[in-house]
């Protein structure tokens, strides 16, 4: 049986709450699914591989940002992280690299996909930026898409 | 154009506890090192600026941004200096669950550290993922327990990035008995996970060390010094925290943003392997017992034994949260009230990397006055230059410069400094004059 697990990651700063907002927006569109687990993560480090456990299929979702428009949706392949996974600090361990470890140690889903959303500020206590809000629903919408 | 003559620098890019940046300058000359500076960018400085003027009630949550790794030893230290200064006692279930929110971090930095930055080093690896190749169960075993650490901080702090459960007075909220017993259950499940690691560190081959240093840290009456205790040094000294001013002094070097710290005009070493060197007598029954039928008996010189420290701690904190949750009730109120007063508060805890000392002046309304936090890496930092000298003159200093970088990242490293960034954190330049 398919088990889908869809995990926005992110901060209480501004638009570094993209991921959880899209998570939020998810939940609004599908409901109660048997099938699909949502969870909001708090910049997870090396405990991302936990949540990555006993689940076919993962939507990651975080936000990015590589000097595109805010706003842009990026959908981020393997070879992307693996060539960017970074200096596994404890302080600055990323999304890349616990995706990285992941591979590593086999634990990895059948099916991954990370999303990113290019953000604008990033401020504790600001809400979503206007760009950034319409990429959420325009992302959500898509991932409840690809569920169908 | 000699090998004598050669300059090596070696940079460290730091990412300390907010962005910053560190190098250590190596220079040799001669056959000799010429100079030798660890320099660290120490943001806490900038924090007691912050603090001032700053309510009480706001400073757990402010220091908790110090670390992104060490929020709870900040907040308990933070929380016990004042408590002291408002003569407020604890009620007995938030002293007992203070400890064991701090043994949540004590489990997710040292599971950390060991894994995923200390371990790749001694198994020829450059960094986690490579070793994660080679020993993917000892990744595993040590990403369940970090998680496992995570998952107590969370039960307190409601997050386990920059927690927010600490008040001054207690906590402001408790957890369900129910998910407490079910967290519990998880911790003495962990226990012969622990017991595993200690005996896979164990089993590492160290390089041979040997090195005469002081011990600085915490004891307690009747148990291993984690949240309360005096300050205790392997030369016999025992002070209070309010004393720690008279015997230790900070002082500033031109080459670093963080504060040397001296005891008696020495380095010192603050940490997990001072802790255990000073307190073998204060570790339980069971854990005494493992480390005997292994061969490791502290005192150790061998500052590579930090490794197997932190290990043996792990299974310390693990036994210790399980049975401070054993029999968990809801409080009927999670803190005491408090009533501020004008004074100096100071302070102390064990936090993973070692001491950690605040000294906070309060005005009569609770306001901060001024701060001033001493920080386990600010006081480790001159043990960690007099160690790298001693490390590269036995190593050779006439070794390729990929050696001594790496053997330099072994040894600073070991010590987890709060710039543990990445495993590549040395960045070696050759310039030949």
């Amino acid at each position: 049986m398919r088990r889908v697990r869809i995990l926005g990651i992110g901060s209480p700063a501004g638009d570094d709450q993209a991921g959880w907002r899209v998570v939020d927006a998810l939940r609004a569109r599908l409901g109660a699914r048997a099938d699909v687990a949502l969870d909001k993560l708090d910049r997870p480090g090396a405990g991302l591989l936990a949540h990555l456990e006993d689940a076919t299929h993962v939507v990651l979702i975080d936000a990015v940002s590589s000097g595109a428009a805010p706003g842009t949706i990026r959908r981020v392949d393997r070879a992307d992280w693996r060539n960017h996974a970074g200096g596994l600090s404890s302080h600055g361990f990323g999304v890349f690299d616990a995706l990285a470890l992941a591979e590593a140690l086999g634990s990895l889903p059948p099916a991954l996909a990370l999303y990113g959303v290019e953000i604008g500020a990033a401020e504790p206590g600001d809400d979503l930026t206007p760009a950034v809000r319409a990429a959420v629903d325009e992302l959500a919408a898509r991932i409840a898409d690809s569920l169908l | 154009m000699t090998e004598t003559t050669r300059t090596v620098s070696l940079n460290v890019p730091v990412l300390a506890r907010v962005e910053g940046e560190g190098a250590l300058d190596l220079s040799l000359a001669g056959g000799e090192i010429a100079q030798l500076r660890l320099r660290i960018f120490e943001p806490p400085r900038f924090f007691e600026k912050f603090l001032e003027g700053r309510h009480y009630d706001e400073i757990p949550d402010l220091v908790a941004r110090i670390c992104g790794i060490c929020p709870v030893a900040y907040q308990v230290t933070a929380a016990q200096a004042l408590e002291r200064l408002y003569g407020v006692e604890l009620s007995p279930w938030a002293r007992a669950m203070r400890r064991a929110f701090y043994c949540g971090e004590w489990i997710q930095s040292h599971s950390l550290h060991i894994h995923l930055l200390a371990a790749p080093d001694f198994f020829g690896c450059g960094s986690a993922i490579e070793l994660a190749k080679i020993a993917p169960d000892a990744v595993r075993r040590g990403l369940r327990l970090q998680g496992l650490g995570n998952a107590l901080m969370d039960l307190f702090g409601a997050r386990s990035v920059h927690p927010v459960g600490v008040r001054i007075g207690g906590f402001h909220a408790a957890p369900p008995a129910a998910k407490v017993r079910a967290l519990r259950e998880r911790l003495v499940a962990a226990l012969p996970e622990a017991e595993a690691l200690i005996r896979w560190a164990a089993a590492i081959p160290l390089p041979p060390d040997d090195q005469d240093f002081i011990s600085v840290a915490m004891r307690h009456a009747d148990r291993y010094a984690i949240e309360q205790g005096d300050i205790a040094a392997s030369d016999g000294l025992s002070i209070g925290a309010d004393a720690y001013d008279a015997h230790f002094a900070e002082r500033h070097a031109p080459h670093s943003t963080a504060l040397y710290s001296d005891y008696r005009g020495r380095p010192y070493l603050v940490g997990p392997l001072a802790r255990l060197n000073l307190n073998p007598d204060r570790l339980p029954e069971r854990l005494r017992a493992l480390l005997a039928e292994i061969g490791f008996a502290p005192p150790s010189r061998n500052m590579f034994h930090s490794l197997l420290a932190r290990a043996a701690e792990i299974w310390l904190a693990l036994d210790e949260a399980a049975r401070l949750l054993a029999g968990y009730r809801v409080p009927d109120s999670p803190w005491t009230p408090v009533e501020p007063r004008a004074g100096v508060a100071t302070g102390c805890t064990e936090a993973p990397r070692g001491l950690l000392w605040h000294r906070y002046e309060m005005d009569a309304a609770g306001r901060v006055v001024n701060a001033r936090i001493v920080p386990p890496t600010s006081q480790n930092q001159a043990r960690i230059e007099e160690d790298l000298r001693l490390s590269l003159l036995n190593f050779g200093l006439d070794r390729p410069d990929d050696a001594l970088r790496l053997h330099c990242e072994k040894v600073i490293r070991n010590y987890d400094p709060c710039i543990s960034c990445a495993t590549h954190f040395l960045r070696l330049n050759v310039a030949r004059a």
